[in-house]
């Protein structure tokens, strides 16, 4: 199980994703937007983070490039977006994003899936 | 009686028509290029020079191919052969086309060509092109793009949310549902999906329209990523009750270096569409075999087939066979159009052969590397 911090700007589906995690025996935080998560970082030290792109105040490219995942080897960042194939996704993998998930493709059990795997497997695999 | 007119009267005529002909063409609101038959330049309008940023003894008597360049879309020079001005002078046909020009000051800029070969007892002693500046034209393009590719976004996050709820409901994270209300909460699921489907394509056939796909290829295996595709859409296939097989041809490995989300949509395509057109107990077979130079894999399905009559519109946008509008399909008409416009920012081809009433086979051939393409946006 592992500190989880849900990033994401609407209300239902950042709720929905808390739920279904907390359900799954993680520990949950959430923030709704970049500079949001950018200070829950700070106390709450997670192992991963389900990160969307498009959010307001500040979006998901911005926040990885101010956190840095070089600099935080141990925590892995999940992309949850609907913006497929996009050049943002893109530019997500080169900041050091692990994978990246189509929200509106994913039912939760998958999402509880693609986590636990991401927290098993230690070796950064890449996969879209 | 034959009246002829005095040698004077013929030279002011020939004259007037000159002149006439002269101001018809300076007068004209776009560029204007005329040349001789071996492809000289003989004159250049106005609006022309202006575009291009020459004056009219720069381009006067050069030859028009290796004066006035033309690029592709990846900004590479358009070979001799491939260039509308050959063209309308092998086909005594006009030509239509979008390309770019590189100015004389280096710039490059997106135009709208069109090409006539001027031709006297039925050969070509000339050529008129009239060329028009679009930057204007595909910025509007590309901000329309924008603009769908957003709201198409915008709307999948609602649609996210009531997918994810109706998921969590049916997964019992509020506690349990009956069977009744499994199923009703599994029907909105479908059309979420459904409305999802549409939404991509919409959104995918926008970038290709506009540029904005990129293409970044990396190695795969065409027939792990075949594989993949199936194992997705054997649920769809299972309940139609059609057999979905994976065949492997020839012993040469089948890796490409290509796009893997791309080249998965256009297999996703292409065996949703078999399923889709297939009767119940159909079959459908992928092979893949790899080549020398390419990889080729192909969806054959023992389905209702395409009319002889539509084969040439198979991949126009918004096309449906006539014998599968009657069967009230699902269908938009976007998957083989959008399919075709991803294979050639992969460099790949796609051709098909089909008989109504027997089924239909659609083959595609991808090259071993596909040229990296970064996207305009």
């Amino acid at each position: 199980m592992a500190n989880i911090l849900v990033v994401e700007d609407d209300k239902d589906l950042n709720n929905a994703y808390c739920i279904i995690l907390s359900n799954e025996g993680h520990t949950v935080s959430s923030a709704f937007d970049g500079q949001e998560a950018l200070e829950k970082v700070k106390t709450f030290e997670p192992q991963l983070i389900l990160l969307d792109l498009l959010m307001p105040i500040m979006g998901g490219l911005e926040f990885l490039q101010h956190f840095d995942l070089k600099s935080h080897k141990k925590v892995k960042v999940l992309i949850f977006t609907n913006m497929e194939n996009s050049p943002e996704v893109a530019e997500a993998y080169k900041l050091g994003a692990h994978r990246c998930i189509i929200k509106s493709w994913t039912a939760p059990h998958n999402l509880a899936r693609v986590i636990k795997e991401a927290i098993e497997n230690d070796s950064a695999e890449v996969t879209a | 009686m034959i009246h002829r007119l005095p040698e004077e009267k013929i030279q002011i005529s020939a004259e007037q028509a000159q002149a006439q002909s002269e101001a018809l063409f300076n007068s004209i609101g776009d560029g204007a290029i005329t040349t001789d038959e071996f492809g000289k330049i003989t004159r250049i309008n106005p609006v022309g020079l202006k575009i291009l940023g020459y004056a009219e003894k720069d381009l006067i008597g050069e030859w028009f191919p290796k004066k006035i360049i033309a690029l592709n879309e990846r900004d590479e020079s358009i070979n001799l052969i491939d260039r509308p001005i050959t063209r309308a002078f092998l086909t005594g046909q006009p030509v239509s086309e979008k390309m770019h020009y590189r100015k004389k000051n280096g710039d490059i800029l997106p135009v709208s060509i069109s090409i006539s070969p001027i031709l006297f007892g039925g050969k070509p002693i000339g050529a008129i092109e009239v060329f028009r500046d679009i930057t204007i034209e595909e910025e509007i393009d590309r901000m329309k793009s924008e603009f769908i590719s957003l709201a198409s976004h915008q709307l999948r996050t609602p649609l996210s949310a009531i997918k994810t709820y109706s998921h969590m409901l049916v997964d019992g994270y509020m506690g349990e549902t009956t069977t009744a209300q499994k199923k009703s909460l599994r029907t909105i699921i479908a059309a979420t999906n459904r409305m999802n489907e549409l939404i991509s394509t919409l959104l995918n056939i926008t970038r290709i329209e506009s540029g904005t796909i990129a293409v970044s290829p990396k190695n795969i295996h065409l027939y792990r990523a075949c594989d993949e595709v199936i194992k997705e859409l054997n649920l769809a296939a299972n309940e139609k009750s059609i057999s979905l097989t994976l065949k492997k041809k020839g012993a040469a490995t089948t890796t490409v270096k290509t796009d893997n989300l791309i080249i998965k949509e256009v297999i996703t395509n292409l065996v949703s569409n078999a399923i889709k057109y297939t009767s119940e107990d159909g079959h459908i077979e992928v092979s893949v075999q790899g080549k020398t130079n390419d990889v080729v894999f192909s969806v054959r399905d023992n389905g209702w087939g395409i009319p002889k009559e539509s084969h040439s519109q198979v991949f126009t946008k918004f096309f449906r066979a006539q014998n599968t509008v009657k069967r009230e399909t699902t269908g938009t008409g976007l998957g083989l159009y959008l399919v075709q416009g991803l294979l050639e920012r992969l460099g790949g081809k796609i051709w098909f052969e089909s008989e109504e009433g027997v089924g239909t086979i659609f083959y595609v051939s991808l090259p071993r590397n596909s040229p990296t393409l970064r996207s305009i946006k």
